[in-house]
């Protein structure tokens, strides 16, 4: 490709004098109605070191862009300073500019005037904008300081492992075997499918779970380049970007290792488990939950509903059970916080099961205890209809106004003031009660310390952006699919695995993979080889000591090096430093800052 | 006929929304060739006009324009703006589409976006991406983050004064321009055009075009844009700030009478992030959503609705049966609670805004390409419990709306899978 003539263009930029540009950004009003922009271009403007300095409503658009470039290319800028929002939005955009106009894209500093100015200063204008000023000015000192890096280059495995082998696990090793990549589906379960072999009738194909596993499975067990283990259980998950290891035991006791150069999570769910005494549940038995009622449902033969030896009359389901909870209202979850999201499918799968109850049997009464209904589905607002129509009652109480269950001899009484008649309280009976309970996380706490993986609030795996990367980790090389990261059903869980293995794809779509270069860096004539900084590391075989052209010194493991800087700030004599984010950038920063 | 031009990829993207530009790139960056169609001029779709998204707050801008950038700029993809794709037939594999670009009047090959044109021309017309709102040149770039940055000139409407081919330093202005046919053979076709806004003619008595302070949640997303028609929010007869503003939800959702019967999953949530963002503009303006359920079921979506709530958003669960005014254009609701009095009533707004929900912008059944309709008019799967992208049409995938309403993140996670079943295809030729 032409890369090369790129890399050798920007290394023949870098050998010029630097010439930098300041690039200001309105972000559409999100910095220019607090900053004065034209100010801070032209405060900018007259900066040492600086040709030229501009102000755009966008600069992360292709007109803002081509600003850059057209500077890059007739006034000779060769390293640029964008302030604009925070670098983890638009930092590469901007460092492909550069790369496109034979810059090295390293020689590129992004100073966040959004998050750390107009966003926090609104009220202070002019204190906002001066700090502004500030903050580009720090940025120009360190990209002046800017070595041309380049990528480090790693070889990938060309093979996804895939944790977890319910529908969404089973879909993204599909894909990426689709693609044309190995697939490892790990599975901590006796066989593939997870959740949904215990599910009944799904909306809205209205097939069963089990047969939705089969036809996935089928699918999976016929594609030769994915391969699958049961009943494994992982002990241990390293390496990083390429070069994953994942150790785990078979059911037979032996340990095995899987090598990948990217994996999914598909980790998946687990049902809310409501605590003892919550609406009787744990204390009372007929106070089941909506996953229990519904293996109940597929085991019994229609007509008459009978439950612990006795007819059932009348059922009542109790909507956001483990969701939308309320702090003060709820009980807090074993970490001390509520769930305070909505677990998405429970809605619809509760009007789901009542209509199978009214049709299964038909002479059961039906109660439904909610909040908002949330049947947002293509279908599933028939569902709703459906259960209206055939005669199920729904009672409507607030987050603060939570129904109240009492049991006595005599059955279940069911407490609720009912926003849909005039708040009043209403009383009714009921033989059963069915807590439409929600999702939380599964337990992969293991992998996510070992992997350093980041949750959300909600204890779910958090994405880097909901729309820019929905389905990456912030840890490079690791994708997410299906419930691990937000609650969702199984068809929506086909998208989010598809997209994972996209992602994968790209990733691997080349054999070797490109690294930050943000690693330490060893000046070994400064380095005493005092032995201070491998102690700092929290990388394993990031960072060791070694003996160099008779010298002990310390040497760095580029691929395995995260860049936290926690050796250099032990380092007594400025030998060790992160690259592109060097002591001596950091100190004329600050010198431009602190300067009157 | 010889002068056809004539394009070969790997996969076809009709439409350029954030779902068909997502499975642009992601087929673009697994190495293979791709070419987009897309009726408008620009390419970006619906959200590019947005102000801000839910539930981030982040300014829709600028997710869509680095997205549009990556496109523009990717060397396998090929984007074919302002041109529509009349017919695709499918024969031993391969598809061939006739597409046609429509003249923008101006020679793109010459063209330097300097906006000359633009600024001697004397004719003005409603903007219809401030949603009629502003006002636009006869020759025009259709907006400021618009891709490519050229010009359309709407013959209807001009004068044939000379003006911009004057000003042209390029010369390119040509005002006998034809429509060019242009041939794309594909291996694979991805289906992404998108949504529109439930019209309300079936909806009269809301009186969205009738009366002047009933607008739609377009124009709303347009008031608040940081680079909307006035720079700020104002109701469209007098130009007043409206001191109290109403959300009318499931406005053509969850409607029989209508024939939307199903909910559009995106409404809930943006009255919510509309109603956020007015109360930043407008601090004291009493602003009220009336709601039959809200539907806040995405990741950090309840919390934004929370956080709605906390900040003095009226909710009130109620029907709206009819929208009126009074002398000076306020828009008054009857509406009937249903919590606490069930009486019908009235209440009087400065400024209602109508959250209509979604319905397919295109038929895409049309094409003949064996992807059957719901009975919406959506895509329908061939079997969406194992794929989320693969229609009864071989070789032919559907992404985002195309298949039925959801919002940003949900088509930009749907894209990827829609690509990725392309791939697979392509690959099993």
């Amino acid at each position: 490709m032409d890369e090369k003539i790129t890399e050798q263009a920007a290394k023949e930029n870098y050998r010029q004098e630097p010439k930098v540009g300041v690039y200001v950004c309105h972000c559409g009003g999100n910095i220019s109605d607090v900053i004065d922009v034209k100010k801070v271009a032209e405060a900018l403007s007259k900066y040492p070191g600086v040709v030229v300095a501009r102000e755009y409503a966008f600069m992360c658009s292709s007109n803002g862009q081509d600003l850059i470039t057209e500077d890059i290319k007739k006034l000779g800028v060769n390293r640029t300073v964008v302030a604009a929002c925070s670098p983890s939005l638009h930092e590469l955009t901007f460092r492909g500019v550069l790369q496109r106009a034979g810059v090295n894209p390293y020689l590129h500093e992004h100073v966040n005037i959004r998050e750390q100015a107009s966003w926090v200063h609104k009220l202070d204008k002019a204190g906002a904008t001066a700090k502004a000023i500030k903050l580009a000015q720090a940025g120009v000192e360190k990209v002046l300081r800017k070595d041309a890096l380049n990528a480090i280059r790693v070889a990938a495995e060309q093979r996804v492992a895939v944790i977890g082998g319910g529908a969404a696990g089973m879909r993204a090793a599909l894909s990426a075997a689709g693609k044309g990549l190995e697939a490892v589906i790990i599975e901590k379960g006796p066989r593939l499918g997870g959740k949904l072999l215990e599910l009944g009738k799904l909306y809205p194909s209205g097939e069963d779970g089990a047969e939705v596993v089969k036809k996935l499975e089928n699918l999976v067990l016929a594609e030769k380049k994915i391969s699958v283990h049961v009943g494994a259980e992982i002990d241990f998950v390293s390496g990083f970007v390429g070069n994953f290891k994942i150790n785990f035991k078979k059911p037979d006791g032996r340990s095995e290792q899987v090598k990948a150069g990217a994996i999914v999570m598909a980790t998946g769910y687990e049902h809310y488990k409501p605590h003892k005494g919550e609406f009787g549940y744990g204390e009372d038995a007929n106070v089941l939950t909506l996953p229990e009622f519904v293996s109940l449902m597929k085991k019994l033969p229609g007509g008459r509903l009978e439950y612990g030896g006795r007819e059932i009359k009348s059922l009542a389901l109790i909507h956001c059970v483990g969701s939308r909870q309320v702090e003060g209202v709820h009980k807090p979850q074993a970490d001390g916080k509520v769930n305070d999201y909505c677990s998405r499918v429970c809605c619809t799968a509760a009007v789901h099961t009542a209509n199978q109850i009214k049709e299964k049997f038909p002479g059961v009464r039906l109660y439904d205890v909610y909040r908002d209904i949330r049947t947002y589905g293509m279908k599933h607002e028939e569902y709703y209809e459906k259960a209206s129509k055939d005669g199920v009652l729904f009672f409507r109480h607030t987050e603060t106004d939570q129904p109240a269950v009492t049991s006595d001899r005599t059955g279940h009484t069911i407490k609720v003031k009912d926003v849909l008649t005039w708040g009043e309280e209403l009383e009714f009976k009921a033989d059963l009660i069915v807590l439409v309970t929600g999702m939380m996380p599964s337990d992969i706490s293991l992998i996510k310390s070992q992997l350093k993986l980041p949750s959300s609030a909600d204890r779910f795996l958090q994405e880097v952006h909901l729309k820019l990367r929905p389905v990456e980790l912030a840890n490079a090389g690791l994708f997410i699919a299906g419930a691990a990261q937000y609650p969702m059903d199984s068809t929506e869980a086909m998208a989010s695995a598809g997209t994972a293995a996209a992602k994968a794809g790209i990733l691997l779509a080349e054999p070797d993979i490109p690294l930050e270069p943000f690693v330490a860096v060893v000046d070994e004539a400064k380095c005493t080889g005092c032995g201070l900084c491998p102690a700092e590391c929290s990388y394993d075989g990031a960072l060791m000591m070694a003996e160099k052209n008779g010298k002990k010194v310390a040497v760095v493991n580029p691929a395995l090096c995260k860049g936290c800087g926690a050796c250099a700030a032990v380092c007594p004599t400025r030998a060790i430093n992160v690259a592109g984010w060097t002591l001596d950038q950091f100190d004329a920063m600050v010198e431009a800052i602190a300067k009157e | 006929m010889s002068n056809v031009e004539k394009i070969e990829v790997d996969a076809l993207v009709v439409g350029s929304g954030i779902a068909g530009l997502q499975s642009a790139l992601d087929l673009a960056d697994q190495g293979y060739s791709v070419a987009i169609v897309e009726k408008n001029p620009s390419i970006g779709g619906k959200m590019i006009s947005l102000s801000k998204v839910f539930p981030t707050l982040d300014c829709a801008s600028c997710i869509t324009t680095p997205r549009m950038a990556s496109v523009s700029h990717h060397p396998r993809i090929t984007t074919l703006t302002y041109s529509t794709v009349d017919a695709i037939k499918r024969e031993n594999g391969v598809f061939t589409a006739a597409v046609t670009r429509k003249p923008r009047y101006i020679d793109e090959k010459e063209c330097i976006s300097c906006k000359r044109c633009e600024d001697v021309c004397p004719v003005y017309l409603p903007d219809e991406y401030e949603q009629g709102m502003g006002a636009k040149k006869t020759i025009s770039i259709p907006f400021t983050n618009a891709i490519p940055q050229y010009p359309v000139m709407h013959p209807e409407h001009c004068i044939r004064c000379g003006a911009c081919a004057r000003a042209c330093p390029k010369d390119c202005i040509e005002f006998l321009q034809e429509p060019a046919p242009v041939e794309i053979k594909a291996k694979a076709v991805i289906l992404a055009t998108g949504y529109e806004t439930t019209p309300m003619t079936a909806k009269k008595q809301y009186g969205l075009g009738e009366l002047p302070n009933v607008i739609s949640p377009m124009a709303a997303e347009r008031l608040l844009a940081p680079h909307g028609p006035y720079g700020r929010v104002l109701r469209p007869s007098d130009g007043m700030v409206p001191g109290s503003i109403a959300y009318v939800q499931c406005a053509g959702s969850r409607d029989k009478s209508i024939g939307v019967p199903y909910c559009s999953r995106v409404c809930c949530m943006y009255a919510i992030k509309q109603a956020i963002l007015l109360s930043g503009s407008l601090p004291i303006a009493d602003i009220t959503i009336y709601y039959m359920d809200i539907r806040a079921f995405g990741k950090g979506y309840e919390q934004f609705y929370n956080n709605a709530r906390a900040m003095g958003i009226n909710f009130v669960k109620a029907k709206v049966a009819r929208i009126s005014e009074d002398e000076k254009h306020n828009p008054i609701l009857r509406i009937e609670r249903q919590e606490g009095t069930s009486a019908p009533e009235e209440v009087k707004h400065e400024l209602v805004v109508l959250s209509q929900g979604l319905v397919p912008a295109c038929d895409v059944s049309g094409y003949g390409l064996g992807s059957e309709n719901n009975d919406f008019g959506f895509v329908k799967l061939s079997d969406e419990t194992v794929s989320s992208a693969v229609t009864a049409g071989a070789g032919v995938f559907a992404a985002g709306t195309v298949k039925g309403p959801r919002d940003i993140p949900d088509s930009v996670v749907d894209a990827g899978s829609a690509a990725m079943e392309a791939v697979s295809y392509i690959r099993k030729l």
